[in-house]
């Protein structure tokens, strides 16, 4: 079974984090995944950076652009994460724009990501029909998990269009925003996640977006299998580097 | 020949069969027929006459159905007179006047006398086969019989016309059995049911008989992808939005109120018609006649503006009440900013940091007219960081914001939108240039490319026209192979740009490259999806012209014939140096904007 799945199947919250890969430093990337394995995160999201992220605010944006200062490419990533299955077992899912892919060639990029162990994407500008005619079959050959998102305008025949098209979970967009906004979890969001409880989907949910401490964490996984946090892990290596991993996952945590 | 479709039944396919533009729609007025109209008629372009088709019906409601569906034409099925033929087409009861077709089922045998009674009271005839029922019968009786027409009225062929049919049409075309025939109708052997045509099949048949017509299909397909390139690559954050525009922009633009608003604004806001002028000193001097359309003279100074005045009636129709828009050199910034004011909305321009610099009185221009100019710190800080930064507030702002982009690229339906209301360019040439050469079809159109939307605008109605060649210019910069260029048709490979599948620069690892070019407007680093299938399927020739060359094609219009040019129509102009033209050629060249706001640029390069 595939590692999200199992993961999902777990009686607990997910916490799920996201990093843009290639920062702060270049070879940072192995080290922040076995820091955020070792102090009981549960999924990772392994950001490819791309030079026009047009889903994400300035926080990632400027990490993106970094990265690839840095030097950060498909390929170099492709390297870093050769032997990452030697040392940890959480489920990661790379976390980027198609284009990159689509250059890569998806069917070899799909191809590399089965042989380094990864178990899912996540690909924010690949609409789920153009998915679902051209790209499925090739998703399921190499055992990749592909992510969609929804938003609160996302209407319930197009929820239940991306949850039959689902074989993992559901990124559910906590507001209409780029990532990093501080959204706060109020009616509006209660009442969008009821809405989504009530639909009974297949795939359970985990929200992202607006998430940065134990408050919003506990908030948003009243009603969701689990929450993303980007943004505010990026600004934390950002401003403390990559020594201080567990006192920023505890912090979500326990608060 | 036109071409008129029959025995429309419901409504979203008549909408979907307007696309096609047929010149005429019929409607079957008999109850008895399975493709009995019995619903409404949803707004069509004007240029399609509806058509009520009856048989034997009594005049009084002949005449109450034609005021009620304002129907264009009326086709009479049964043994109507030439008396009752003659009491519609002068009843003082109907509002505006039919056009009248008389239908005459024709076997061996048919006796051609009896038209003469009908000759001066009705427009058309229509030939038909006999069947049980009539109309629709699907059977095509021998079309040799009308050698013995004697009449000089024009007709109608119909009776089982379908797709197989192509090659004989085409030789009845050239018989002289065809000599009065004015259009073909066709019904049921384009349907999927009775009264549900076959899009595809149809349009396949209008390819496939056009002879003047590519059989390739150079517009957007229903899908929003022009060959392989278009398509809509967005986050799901931006679905409704853009989901809301394609299902609506269609319908908006055909309603008559939508049209005419439009159509008022451009002449009387705008300044359309904008002149086609003959070039007669350039002309002479590159031996060959040229002739530049002035979009430069449109109010604001270039053809930005028939966009932006059909999008801000857009959002106005989708209630929109903020408007976004991204600019490089700031035309369109401009354009954008004054059709808001014109209309009331607020407005916020996204602009690069850079630009924002280089373009100091476009920057003031918007203030003026009372934008806010926002500047995007991102990336590169230029035209792209512009257009990301826009969509991130589009997807900030879902609900009550229309983001006017402003040129044919983007997600679909942009391109095809931004298209359409750039195509009264195209338009306004073939009238034109029919009262100077008497003839609407050039032998090239030309134009500058930097997204896309004056050349699409100015090759719209000649697409498909086989003998118009079609030259697209880019701007090469320091040269194509300098690194500093934004030629995109050469440099660029297949990949994914502000939500749409097309041409574009960028690395081995699909990270999109920053063009250069000396004119703001042409320093994009993708191209419009319809132009990327110009360019595969070579339907247009893509010519690169340097900083240098712009430039000086630009000084030359100044001195030859007195218009000071904007520098992306210079690089248009520079063609000539590169290409020759036979004396007789006729080449339409798009002049897109004016060169005011270069006027820095020009005088720091000529040191004026
Ligand atoms: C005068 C003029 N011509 C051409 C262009 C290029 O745009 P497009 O390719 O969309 O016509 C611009 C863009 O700013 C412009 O201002």
């Amino acid at each position: 079974m595939n590692r999200i799945n199992q993961k999902l199947q777990e009686n607990k919250k997910l916490l799920s984090i996201y990093f843009t890969a290639g920062y702060p430093n270049i070879d940072d990337t192995v080290k922040i995944i076995q820091d955020l394995e070792k102090n009981g995160v549960d999924l990772i999201e392994i950001g490819l950076p791309f030079s026009d992220p047009l889903a994400d605010g300035p926080t990632i944006q400027d990490s993106s652009t970094k990265a690839l200062k840095n030097g950060m490419t498909t390929e170099v990533l492709f390297n870093q994460l050769k032997d990452i299955r030697k040392s940890v077992n959480i489920p990661l899912i790379i976390m980027g724009y198609f284009n990159p892919m689509f250059q890569y060639g998806v069917e070899a990029f799909c191809k590399k990501c089965q042989e380094i162990g990864i178990d899912g994407l996540i690909i924010p500008d690949l609409p789920v029909d153009v998915f679902h005619e051209e790209y499925q079959a090739i998703f399921e050959k190499y055992g990749l998990i592909n992510v969609f998102l929804i938003t609160p305008q996302t209407s319930d025949e197009r929820i239940r269009f991306i949850d039959s098209i689902s074989n993992g979970f559901i990124y559910m967009v906590s507001s209409a925003s780029t990532t990093g906004a501080k959204s706060g979890f109020g009616d509006e969001q209660t009442h969008y996640f009821e809405r989504i409880n009530n639909l009974n989907l297949k795939n359970p949910q985990i929200v992202g977006f607006g998430i940065s401490n134990n408050e919003t964490f506990t908030a948003a996984t009243k009603y969701a299998k689990g929450a993303i946090i980007g943004s505010a892990f990026v600004k934390h290596v950002t401003n403390e580097g990559i020594g201080t991993i567990d006192g920023f996952v505890n912090n979500i945590l326990n608060g | 020949m036109k071409l008129k479709v029959c025995g429309m039944k419901y409504q979203d396919n008549m909408e979907q069969v307007a696309a096609l533009q047929p010149d005429y729609l019929g409607f079957i007025f008999y109850e008895k027929s399975p493709r009995h109209f019995d619903t409404k008629i949803p707004e069509l372009p004007d240029t399609i006459k509806k058509t009520g088709v009856f048989v034997n019906e009594d005049l009084n409601t002949v005449i109450e159905n034609i005021n009620k569906f304002n129907l264009q034409a009326v086709q009479l099925h049964g043994e109507e007179s030439p008396f009752y033929c003659n009491m519609l087409g002068t009843t003082k009861l109907l509002e505006t006047p039919v056009e009248i077709i008389k239908v005459f089922s024709v076997k061996d045998g048919f006796n051609f006398e009896v038209l003469k009674e009908y000759e001066s009271v009705c427009d058309y005839y229509l030939f038909d086969t006999k069947g049980k029922l009539p109309g629709g019968n699907g059977y095509t009786f021998d079309w040799s019989l009308l050698n013995n027409y004697p009449s000089t009225k024009p007709f109608f062929l119909s009776g089982g016309i379908g797709l197989d049919q192509v090659t004989d049409i085409k030789k009845f075309k050239e018989s002289n059995a065809s000599k009065y025939c004015y259009a073909l109708d066709v019904n049921s052997k384009f349907e999927i049911a009775p009264g549900l045509k076959n899009v595809a099949i149809l349009r396949e048949f209008q390819n496939k008989l056009g002879n003047n017509t590519m059989e390739e299909n150079y517009n957007v397909d229903e899908k929003g992808y022009y060959g392989e390139f278009g398509g809509a690559f967005i986050p799901e954050m931006l679905y409704p939005n853009v989901e809301e525009l394609r299902q609506n922009y269609l319908k908006v633009m055909a309603e008559p109120d939508f049209q005419k608003e439009f159509d008022q604004l451009l002449k009387d806001y705008v300044g359309r018609p904008s002149p086609l002028y003959f070039a007669k000193r350039l002309s002479e001097k590159y031996n060959t006649k040229i002739y530049l359309k002035r979009e430069d003279l449109n109010h604001t100074g270039a053809h930005k503006i028939n966009n932006t005045i059909g999008q801000i009636l857009m959002a106005k129709r989708l209630g929109k009440k903020r408007i976004i828009a991204e600019t490089g050199a700031g035309q369109h910034g401009v354009a954008t900013a004054t059709v808001c004011a014109l209309m009331g909305l607020e407005c916020i321009v996204y602009m690069g940091e850079i630009d924002i610099a280089r373009q100091a009185p476009n920057v003031a221009r918007m203030k003026m007219l009372g934008a806010k100019v926002v500047p995007a710190l991102s990336g590169s800080r230029t035209l792209k960081d512009a257009t990301n930064e826009a969509i991130r507030d589009w997807i900030n702002n879902p609900v009550n914001t229309h983001y006017i982009i402003g040129s044919a690229i983007g997600p679909h339906p942009y391109p095809d939108m931004v298209t359409r209301f750039q195509s009264v360019i195209s338009e306004e040439i073939k009238w034109q240039l029919k009262e100077h050469e008497g003839r609407e079809n050039p032998d090239y159109v030309a134009a500058c490319i930097g997204g896309g939307s004056n050349a699409a605008g100015t090759y719209y109605h000649y697409l498909h026209e086989k003998d118009v060649k079609i030259i697209a210019v880019e701007a090469a910069g320091l040269g194509v192979d300098s690194g500093e260029s934004a030629a995109t048709s050469v440099l660029g490979k297949e990949g994914i740009i502000h939500g749409c599948k097309t041409l574009l620069m960028q690395t081995n690892d699909g990270q999109i490259t920053e063009p250069y070019s000396i004119s703001a407007g042409l320093d994009y680093p993708g191209v419009g999806p319809m132009h990327a299938h110009l360019a595969k399927t070579e339907r247009a020739e893509f010519l690169s012209i340097t900083d240098d060359e712009a430039m000086k094609a630009g000084l030359e219009l100044c001195e030859l014939e007195g218009i000071i040019p904007a520098i992306e129509s210079s690089h248009a102009l520079a063609i000539f140096k590169q290409k020759q033209f036979k004396p007789d050629d006729v080449v339409v060249m798009s002049l897109s904007g004016r060169g005011d706001k270069d006027l820095q640029n020009y005088i720091d390069y000529f040191k004026i």
